[in-house]
């Protein structure tokens, strides 16, 4: 057996050579190979940790939630093996796993972090066993339709019955993510944000689910946060938002990231993350749920968050002659309007660039453009120097705008994306801000890394314990 | 002033159909012609003559019965006031709700609000891609884009087609047909959403629902570039 898993583990090593000599980035490519030699690989492999297995999953924040857990885990002093580049499906899971195993097939690790997209989750609970599952949220995504979160929801709900031992950590704030609790009858442990002050939220927004997930009756909301998070009961059955366990209160957005109390058995601390866009909060309160189960000292945790860096495209910051350059990742409305709400909070003039591809993995229909909420622009345009629209529908990104309010004097169509960036980042404003959707993103990563300078984050102070 | 009503925007919000209503009010409003937006919810009542232009998309199965059952109590008013000539622009599930019933792939027939004589069969796949169609509005041809993704396949009685379909499935992937019409009611499969890139249709509503308030006159000219070139990557793609 031993002889089968090393044979697996050579050819994912051999085949994952191979394809980066290629000039491909074969995250995922050794997992599929070695799972052709040894079908057993992943089980194997995972059950070798010293400690125990954390999965990630939901919609949005998968990667930043499993980045910010791995920091917090290696400033802990554990080894941890993680999946940091998000190949999250069951040959990217497995593949994570080769990359740290000796030919011989022995992997030395305390922890294991993985996130897993939402539908390969039950394929992968299969085979590797997690001691704690975080579940971050359930949007719509642009591949979903027609009915489709609502599957997605189930799909995740059985798996997560079917497992034995397990904590779950909840977003309290997503009812489709909080009823996971009862219903699966495991232990959870909740995280949310508390009522935020001058949040900037138009009715607009698309709203996922707005019905009671157990009984079907409209929710009633205290307040939202964005999209269907906030505070919530439904009056029919008694459904309602669970006091957070961790809970977030008094944020604020810097341009060198967030900074928030963060309240928890009775005590509150500040933390601080090196990111902005106030949605990396949740995924911040995420990981100090799993810290402070795992048992983590509160510095151990605030320092690891601080360390955290945005993985590609999670707000990635970069230098163009020192101006600062932002890289988003955008894939459905939620995450776009998120994105727009940050780069709304940011101080100064901006140029926006805009990348819409209608690759497969971007969702060949972007009808989804429209549900977003880009009419919000309109009221700061005097800070909004020029948008650049590309990628294979830069017309329809164009087109979107103009419908939006946009003056179409200020809207620039360049399909090409190095041109479209070079004239983004060669505009007058004081920062540059870009999005792309999935597909869109590397290529625009690479030709950042060309042009301007990848920014390291520098500390900014001692975290306080207060 | 042009009333615009919005059918369940916070039901059906989620297929990027709202940009339908966006297209129709801001080409109106850059052309300082007076316009509202209605927006009606489950349980609210309407008078659908005080309306010029409405807007039914769809959504998913379960959103679709909470709809077609509020729908059910206005049945009546509507159809009085579509024979009278309202302007109704009705997308993918909606379309399917005006027609005459939806048979599920056991056989059973769900009736629809009968308004227009057409039928929808459930259909083995999805038909999902990106489409063109060549529709005839007031003799002048155009050519539409959009994209498709809908699990019914409509066949047309004693109502005409939309537009033909020059790329892509259409109402059943077999008769080449696409969408319907009946008086000023247009029904389409086309998402896209169908109105902003394909500016010459939503301007011919605009100047239905005008006529029927018996302002007849040319519409004043806007710079549709941006529109024609998102319009044209599409067609070039697809009409190659
Ligand atoms: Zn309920």
């Amino acid at each position: 057996m031993r002889l089968c898993l090393s044979a697996a583990v050579i050819g994912g090593k051999i085949s994952s050579m191979i394809s980066k000599l290629a000039g491909g980035r074969g995250s995922s490519l050794p997992g599929v190979v070695a799972r052709r030699i040894y079908p057993h690989t992943l089980r194997r492999l995972s059950a070798q940790g010293n400690r125990g297995i954390i999965m990630v999953t939901g919609t949005n924040g998968k990667t930043t939630t499993n980045n910010m857990i791995a920091g917090i885990l290696q400033a802990g002093g554990h080894r941890v093996i993680y999946n940091q580049e998000g190949a999250n499906l069951i040959t990217g899971v497995t593949a994570c796993f080769i990359r740290f195993s000796t030919l011989t097939g022995r992997v030395n690790f305390d922890y294991a972090s993985l996130e897993v997209d939402e539908a390969s989750f039950p394929k992968v609970v299969k085979e590797v066993r997690p001691e704690i599952v975080v579940v971050t949220n359930f949007f719509r995504d642009q591949l979903d339709r027609y009915g489709e979160l609502d599957k997605t929801v189930q799909v995740v709900k059985q798996a997560l019955k079917e497992l034995k031992d397990v904590t779950l950590v909840l977003n309290a704030d997503d009812p489709l993510v909080a009823q996971l609790g009862q219903a699966t009858g495991h232990n959870a442990v909740y995280y949310g944000l508390a009522k935020q002050e001058g949040m900037e939220r138009t009715v607009a927004q698309t709203r996922e689910s707005r019905f009671c997930p157990r009984c079907g009756e409209e929710l009633q909301y205290n307040y939202y946060h964005y999209s269907q998070l906030g505070d919530y009961s439904c009056t029919r059955c008694g459904f309602k938002r669970p006091r957070p366990d961790v809970e977030g209160t008094g944020v604020s957005t810097t341009i060198d990231g967030l900074r928030a109390r963060v309240c928890c058995a009775g005590d509150c601390y500040t933390i601080a993350v090196q990111t902005a866009g106030f949605y990396n909060l949740y995924n911040a309160l995420a990981a100090f749920a799993v810290g402070r189960l795992l048992n983590i000292e509160l510095a151990t945790i605030q320092s690891g968050l601080e360390r955290y860096k945005p993985a590609i495209g999670r707000m990635e910051r970069f230098r163009y002659r020192g101006k600062p350059v932002f890289l988003n990742l955008v894939k459905n409305p939620t995450g776009y309007n998120e994105g727009l709400a940050t780069l709304l909070s940011l101080p100064g003039s901006k140029d926006v660039f805009l990348a819409l591809n209608d690759n497969a993995a971007d969702g060949r229909d972007i009808s989804w453009l429209w549900d977003v909420d880009f009419e919000i622009l309109t009221r700061h345009l005097e800070d909004l120097q020029s948008f650049t629209c590309s990628g294979t529908r830069a017309e329809e990104m164009a087109l979107r705008l103009k419908y939006a309010g946009v003056p179409t004097g200020k809207i620039t169509v360049i399909p090409s994306l190095e041109n479209a960036i070079t004239a983004a980042l060669q505009g007058e404003a004081r920062t540059a801000y870009l999005f792309a959707t999935y597909t869109a993103l590397w290529p625009s990563q690479n030709i950042l890394c060309r042009l301007a300078e990848k920014e390291e984050h520098h500390a900014v102070g001692m975290p306080s314990v207060s | 002033m042009l009333s615009v009503c919005h059918l369940y925007p916070d039901l059906l919000n989620l297929y990027g159909d709202r940009g339908n209503v966006i297209a129709f009010l801001q080409r109106c409003r850059w052309r300082d012609i007076p316009v509202q937006l209605i927006e009606l919810n489950a349980g609210e009542s309407i008078d659908f003559n005080r309306v010029d232009f409405l807007f039914l998309g769809g959504g998913s199965d379960r959103e679709q019965n909470l709809m077609a059952a509020d729908l059910e109590k206005h049945k009546e008013s509507l159809r009085e006031a579509i024979e009278d000539g309202l302007v109704v622009l009705s997308i993918c599930g909606g379309y399917q709700l005006l027609g005459q019933y939806y048979r599920t792939p056991r056989g059973e027939e769900i009736p629809g609000l009968g308004i227009l004589d057409h039928y929808t069969v459930a259909g083995e796949k999805r038909l999902i891609g990106n489409v063109a169609i060549e529709m005839n509005l007031d003799g002048q041809s155009i050519k539409a884009t959009g994209f498709e993704n809908h699990g019914g396949q409509t066949y047309l009685g004693s109502v005409e087609p939309l537009g033909k379909v020059l790329a892509g499935y259409g109402n059943n992937g077999k008769d080449g047909t696409e969408g319907a019409r009946y008086k000023n009611v247009f029904c389409s499969y086309l998402h896209g959403p169908l109105l902003p890139k394909n500016h010459q249709f939503t301007d011919y509503l605009i100047k239905l629902a005008l006529q029927r308030r018996g302002i007849d006159k040319q519409l004043t000219p806007l710079d549709d570039s941006f529109e024609k070139s998102a319009n044209n990557t599409m067609l070039n793609r697809l009409l190659k």
